[in-house]
């Protein structure tokens, strides 16, 4: 193992780190949507948010990953890799959030709604402007959870052909015949990256304003 | 004769098998304080919230300055639109006992975002206007603080503020200083006070006997349900008392009530 | 566009066998490693403090890395120092110790949430660490602990369609190789996501029935 390897294996981090990142801010704005479809008060929006919250919390990424690859040239769209496994992390991370909201919106406060209502918020205005945030700021471990779990889950959007930090390890371990400190280097530099996601995520946790007293 | 800021009549409201309002009538005149009192779950605070429409009555009809709220009058009776609603409703600020500060916003975004957002007004004028209405309840220098940084009695100041900021033409106060310290509720009480001499209308939901009796124009007295009477408070404290309120005011000599024993 | 999924249900026998595998796989290798997690567990509460955060190590490193990478680690980096495995075997170990490390921090969660004064009046009564952990830790905290036990283990269900990638002739390899050999590549994922989402369903749709049935035991 060289200093030349573990280079590129870094190199390669940054890949990882970008796709996971775009994906989790996509996921969480569809997390968002798919949220208030459930709370619209129309039904075939509720059904269609279920189906879907069900569906990429209940395929395999890889799974998921793979029909998205194969079905989408199918269909006449052809993407670019770094597309197609944006959009694979997307939607299962937005399901998975989608279902981490929940429990936020559950919890915030009735009388915060009720005054919105009298201020003068139509319903969107106030699930845009006031339960929105509230139940992100409730959430918000959680979205740091998910974001160390996306981390790890966009090892596998190799299958989709993006070259990130585990695609660079499978290479470099063929063409060197070194899988064992490769794979170990790779499983430091996730660690690594994961401690950091999670001591940004608790120093932002401290940072941000309080919450709803119950 | 001029048109009641809020007209009330006939109101029932039941939940499941409670009757919690019993064929309520009352008329509120522009610029005059009623206090609503009773002992607890009398129904007070759930007339408060039916003429905000927050809770939908069973039977009976609201008025708010000649128009009608959440339900159309006529024939055809059917119930307002979202945007019909909010048009009527928009003359009505409300307090609530628990703040309900928005707890992501500073005491200005609180103020402000529905100038913004409802009113559709540009950030530095609705900046302005909040501020305006805090420097009002005494907590400009609060401006920047999120509510968890402030007392309850700021948070409740920041709240009237929140109402008043929206230029609205009656107040509803539920139980403004109940969820409060008792060295906190006076700081409260005194910018009500203020607001009722400047000629706001307002309805008051409250336990303080002692403001009902110096602020209020009328008490409106509740007891299970049923409207005993709304009347000036020399006539309402007047003795001899009618046997419930007495009893009733026994129970709140620490409020103010025994100043009118 | 037009899909012919008869070609791929032609194959049932097959896809039987891969879901045979997957399902095998899953209940083994979940059942190892809940016991496992739960040895764990047990000596980090009476380890003492040494033993406590020498087994803190393996866990964040097995909770802060991708199971793929641990599964290549294992399967493709083993054979380097002496360990070479059969892929079933691999995949069955790499699931077992995954899960072990996620089911050590579920039953650690489980014993902190048992108050100390119920284990100290059974230690005055005299009862042994084993009966302790028999009769106040487990059923106390098996409220709590069942829950994320059932998430956990839908989440193994899904990690092994990753040991597809190290050849362990599991579902997703079988329905995979089939789907190629037929020139059926969507249909035989389109399939392949039904039976996963069945699966997954019908799992939780058993964990929510077993939640109901210990509430009502414990009410």
């Amino acid at each position: 193992m060289t200093w030349k390897l573990f280079s590129l294996l870094l190199e390669a981090s940054l890949m990882t780190i970008f796709v996971s990142a775009v994906s989790i801010l996509l996921g969480l704005a569809l997390g968002i949507v798919l949220s208030g479809m459930r709370m619209s008060g129309s039904r075939i929006a509720y059904a269609g948010a279920g189906v879907f919250i069900s569906f990429f919390r209940g395929v395999p990424l890889l799974v998921q990953l793979l029909l998205i690859f194969n079905l989408l040239p199918v269909m006449g769209i052809t993407l670019p890799s770094l597309a197609t496994a944006i959009i694979g992390l997307s939607l299962c991370t937005a399901a998975y959030q989608a279902e981490n909201l929940r429990g936020g919106f559950e919890g915030v406060p009735p009388g915060l709604v009720e005054s919105a209502e009298m201020a003068g918020f139509s319903r969107v205005q106030s699930f845009v402007w006031i339960r929105t945030p509230i139940a992100l700021r409730m959430t918000f471990p959680a979205l740091v959870n998910e974001a160390i779990l996306i981390l790890k889950a966009s090892s596998l959007v190799s299958v989709v052909g993006l070259i990130e930090l585990t695609k660079m390890a499978q290479n470099l371990s063929a063409s060197t015949y070194q899988p064992l400190p490769i794979f170990a280097s790779a499983g430091v530099i996730y660690l690594a990256i994961n401690l950091v996601v999670a001591a940004i995520g608790q120093r932002a946790e401290d940072a941000l304003p309080g919450l709803p007293s119950k | 004769m001029t048109e009641p800021a809020i007209k009330v009549s006939h109101l029932s409201k039941q939940f499941g098998e409670t009757q919690v309002l019993r064929d309520i009538s009352m008329e509120v005149t522009p610029g005059t304080v009623s206090c609503l009192i009773g002992p607890s779950g009398s129904g007070k605070s759930t007339l408060l919230r039916c003429i905000a429409f927050l809770e939908q009555a069973s039977s009976g009809s609201i008025h708010i300055e000649g128009a009608p709220l959440g339900f159309t009058d006529g024939p055809q009776r059917r119930r307002q639109s979202p945007a019909e609603l909010r048009r009527v409703r928009s003359r009505i600020g409300m307090v609530f006992q628990q703040f309900n500060l928005w707890p992501h916003m500073t005491a200005l975004g609180n103020v402000s975002i529905a100038l913004r957002k409802v009113r559709g007004m540009a950030r530095s004028e609705a900046e302005d206007r909040a501020m305006a209405q805090l420097d009002k309840v005494g907590l400009k220098e609060r401006a920047h603080h999120y509510p968890a940084q402030l007392s309850g009695g700021q948070q409740q100041r920041v709240a009237i503020a929140r109402a008043l900021a929206l230029d609205p033409t009656i107040m509803l106060f539920d139980e403004p200083t109940s969820a409060l310290d008792p060295e906190l509720t006076g700081e409260v009480l005194n910018v009500m006070r203020q607001l009722a001499a400047e000629g706001m209308t307002m309805v008051v939901v409250t336990h303080e006997i002692g403001f009902a009796a110096s602020v209020g124009n009328r008490i409106a007295f509740l007891d299970g349900g049923r409207l005993l009477f709304h009347d000036a408070p020399e006539t309402v404290f007047a003795a001899p008392r009618e046997p419930r309120l007495e009893q009733f005011l026994d129970t709140y000599l620490d409020r103010g009530a025994s100043m009118l024993k | 566009m037009s899909f012919d999924f008869a070609v791929i249900l032609a194959k049932l026998p097959q896809i039987l066998m891969g879901l045979g595998v997957t399902i095998l796989i899953w209940v083994g290798g979940t059942l190892a490693a809940a016991v496992l997690g739960f040895a764990v567990a047990t000596l980090r509460r009476f380890g003492g403090r040494a033993v406590d955060l020498a087994l803190r190590v393996p866990i964040e490193i097995l909770r802060g890395t991708p199971f793929l990478v641990q599964i290549f680690l294992l399967y493709f980096g083993g054979p380097y120092i002496g360990l070479r495995l059969d892929p079933w075997v691999a995949g069955l170990l790499g699931i077992s110790i995954y899960g072990a490390a996620y089911y050590a921090e579920i039953f650690r969660a489980g014993f902190q949430s048992v108050p100390p004064g119920h284990v100290e009046a059974a230690e005055c009564v005299g009862l042994s660490r084993k009966q302790i952990i028999a009769t106040i830790l487990l059923p106390e905290m098996a409220l709590l602990v069942l829950p994320p036990s059932l998430n956990m283990a839908v989440i193994l269900l899904k990690e092994t369609a990753l040991l597809s990638l190290i050849t362990v002739p599991e579902l997703t390899m079988t329905v995979q190789a089939i789907g190629s050999q037929q020139y059926a590549f969507v249909e035989s994922l389109v399939i392949l996501a039904l039976v996963y989402w069945a699966l997954v369903e019908l799992a939780n749709g058993l964990g929510r029935l077993a939640e109901r049935n210990l509430s009502k035991l414990s009410a």
